[in-house]
């Protein structure tokens, strides 16, 4: 046998064998996840924006820290523009930026605070310094901030809000909240979606009509009056975490419909593949097919699908806050710090309040580039 | 061609597949696609059944059929097991058949679908050892650098993924696994159709070595007259979803009994650049499987149609040794092969 063996590798060594470059052997045994990395390298706007969604978790999560003051921490400057950083005071340039102190008066015609900079008193930026206590990841309490000034020096680098509160910590905090009401929303919408689809497309017959039509039924509900109508029906008696949970489910009960629709697809899809007819003839069970087989080619179409969801519920609990429908102050997320904005007369006076929108802005543009620059590398296969 | 005495490996009675049609929000019955309807045939050992026919005839259905890759809807397959104990395969159970895996294997027609991208080859051909847990950990690696080399391919390879490679080496990695287990039997469900005419040569020929080499016994779908002619030591032709000839291949090809083999013999380019060109035209379209014509179904495109032909269908009869045909006038008829 030997013999023939190595007649056979001569015939094919004259058909297509050519020495290859320790570079092509290496792309030959890449697997699924490192030749979709390769793909996701070249695509530079999706790289951008999966540094910034990575910044902004991290921001989340170490909201605390890196937020100069407490979420609830009043002072006395009411809705005052942002301090500005300066790095330059005209003579010298300094690496260390400081802050000018303020001056608060009343106009006494108007009864308005006005505030006006006093370029005497400058309050040098320190970085890991003390400030408000808080809770560090749930574990323990500390005072130690990554940034701040001494008091009485304030640093809103954002402007105050209508009780004085730094609008930049706000937003810090309201990441955290609304950042992880995406990723929640999205594990319930995928656990639901990835069930029901792969229920439908596997068993078929009249599972999957209806199963099928019910998903018909809830694209065909108008989200709004719906996401209305469920947090009209949240108790009013619930805790801050209730709600929280509640508006995940209520953005998650319309979100799964389409990721069940793709697991579905797919899984007719690959079930009709030759590879999984040819790993059936050998012998192998139903559940190696499903997740040797079935499962891992169109889980990347899974993960895209899901990184392209999250902005959208990020958007819907921002929406449900703006409308004073979904999460309730005390409790931050972005769409309750948007809320202040709703009134004209305090955006035309105070415009530094709409703030928190640029972060959400930022966060649905960079997962979009993300998602878009993933969904390019998730089949690897395909020209 | 020698007559082959071998003892019988494979027969086929009477085997049906009916896909029905569902229409409507009920998806109630509206009838069925005849895709293979009532086929009879019989393959011996270390034989080479090609069979042809054109798209959508059942070729592959039967081939699947046999496979229990697909449910047949009623008919015998006869499969006679190395101990000499004869099985019928749409009866077994689930555990049984997974037994019998290992002594019936397939070859895909599309070598690039046929792989799972994600797997590497150590795993592809490796899969049918691990399942049916004849080998373990080394031994795998082992009985796979074993097999690749069989198939012509470096044993270096086996990490790789599929995309590293061509479409003939995708081919040899696919009758790899199809070996893995050491099959009697391989259903090649037109293996070389989606292959270089170059490379189709290397693949046939491998295929035929390593059926001298093990004793294997070939069902060859094909639809390329060439190529089944190259391989086959007997050929059978379908005409939706029935058999309508089976002869010997040279028999066949040269002194055809049934009008439908006569049209496919005269598609078959002749090298001979001066030869005349007699093809013949068959008028009108293939029969629809889920409505089919009465009688013969051939009849509506026959050129030698006569008034039975309409309304009886003719019994598939011996009527030369080993060489079948379904066709009522195939005693009177002389018809002309490849050659004429």
């Amino acid at each position: 046998m030997a013999d023939s063996a190595d007649t056979r590798s001569d015939v094919v060594g004259g058909e297509e064998e050519q020495t290859i470059g320790v570079e092509e052997e290496r792309l030959m045994v890449a697997s699924q996840w490192s030749l979709m990395w390769l793909h996701f390298k070249r695509h530079k706007l999706a790289v951008a924006g999966a540094i910034v969604v990575g910044l902004m978790y991290f921001m989340a999560i170490f909201h605390g820290f890196i937020a100069p003051y407490e979420r609830a921490t009043r002072s006395e400057f009411i809705f005052m523009r942002p301090q500005p950083l300066v790095f330059n005071d005209g003579e010298n340039f300094s690496l260390r930026p400081y802050v000018m102190g303020m001056d608060a008066a009343m106009d006494r015609a108007t009864f308005t605070r006005t505030y006006t900079v006093n370029e005497d008193i400058r309050y040098p930026v320190k970085f890991l310094t003390r400030g408000d206590e808080y809770n560090f990841l749930g574990l323990f309490k500390t005072d130690v901030h990554l940034f701040g000034v001494d008091r009485p020096g304030t640093i809103f680098l954002l402007g105050t809000d209508e009780l004085g509160r730094d609008l930049l910590s706000r937003s810090i905090y309201g990441g955290s909240i609304s950042l992880s009401i995406g990723l929640v929303g999205v594990v319930f919408s995928f656990v639901l979606g990835a069930l029901l689809g792969g229920v439908s497309g596997y068993y078929g017959g009249v599972t999957d009509t209806i199963i099928q039509r019910l998903i018909e039924f809830l694209i065909s509900l108008p989200t709004i009056p719906l996401w209305m109508a469920l947090s009209a029906a949240v108790p009013a008696g619930w805790s801050a975490i209730q709600v929280y949970f509640a508006i995940t489910i209520i953005l998650s009960l319309h979100g799964w419909c389409g990721l069940a629709r793709i697991v579905r697809g797919k899984m007719l899809e690959t079930s009709h593949e030759d590879f999984v007819m040819a790993a059936k003839l050998s012998g192998s069970s139903d559940w190696r097919i499903i997740t040797r087989h079935l499962l891992p080619s169109f889980m990347s179409y899974l993960i895209v699908h899901m990184t392209l969801a999250i902005p959208g519920m990020i958007l819907g609990e921002t929406a449900l806050s703006f409308l004073g429908l979904g999460l309730r102050p005390p409790v931050v997320s972005w769409g309750v710090l948007l809320q202040q904005a709703t009134n004209i007369r305090t955006v035309a006076t105070y415009p530094w309040i709409m703030y928190p929108g640029l972060f959400v802005i930022l966060t649905v543009l960079a997962f979009n580039f993300m998602g878009d620059g993933l969904r390019d590398a998730a089949d690897p296969y395909k020209v | 061609m020698a007559e082959n005495t071998n003892p019988m490996l494979l027969r086929v009675n009477n085997l049906v597949k009916h896909f029905p049609i569902r229409r409507g929000f009920l998806k109630t019955n509206v009838g069925a696609v005849r895709a293979v309807d009532g086929v009879n045939f019989h393959i011996r050992e270390r034989e080479t059944l090609g069979l042809v026919g054109e798209s959508g005839c059942g070729k592959t259905t039967t081939g699947r059929c046999i496979m229990r890759a697909i449910e047949p809807t009623s008919g015998e397959v006869l499969y006679t097991r190395s101990n000499g104990e004869t099985i019928n395969l749409p009866e077994l159970e689930r555990d049984d058949l997974k037994d019998l895996r290992k002594e019936i294997q397939m070859i895909f027609q599309d070598p690039y679908s046929s792989l799972n991208p994600r797997m590497t080859l150590l795993q592809i051909v490796g899969e049918p050892l691990t399942v049916t847990k004849v080998a373990h950990g080394r031994e795998v690696e082992e009985r796979v650098a074993q097999l690749l080399r069989i198939v012509g391919l470096r044993p270096e390879y086996m990490r790789r993924y599929p995309h590293a490679f061509s479409g003939g080496q995708r081919q040899r990695i696919g009758i790899a696994r199809a070996l893995a287990l050491n099959p009697r039997f391989i259903v090649a469900d037109e293996p070389v159709s989606a292959l270089d005419v170059s490379i189709q040569a290397q693949v046939l020929n491998l295929l035929q070595d390593l059926q001298a080499e093990y004793g294997l016994t070939y069902l060859f779908v094909a639809h390329d007259l060439s190529v089944v002619r190259h391989i086959s030591d007997r050929v059978a032709v379908m005409y939706v979803g029935k058999l309508v000839e089976m002869a010997a291949t040279e028999e066949l090809y040269y002194t055809p009994l049934h009008p439908y083999t006569e049209a496919l013999m005269s598609s078959v380019p002749k090298p001979d650049p001066r030869a005349t060109k007699r093809r013949i035209i068959l008028e009108g379209e293939v029969a629809n499987p889920a409505n089919p014509p009465s009688g013969c179904y051939f009849h509506p495109r026959c050129r030698y149609c006569i008034d039975i032909c309409k309304e009886e269908e003719p019994e598939l009869l011996e009527y030369r040794p080993e060489h079948y045909a379904k066709c009522h006038r195939a005693e009177e008829l002389s018809l002309r092969g490849v050659g004429g």
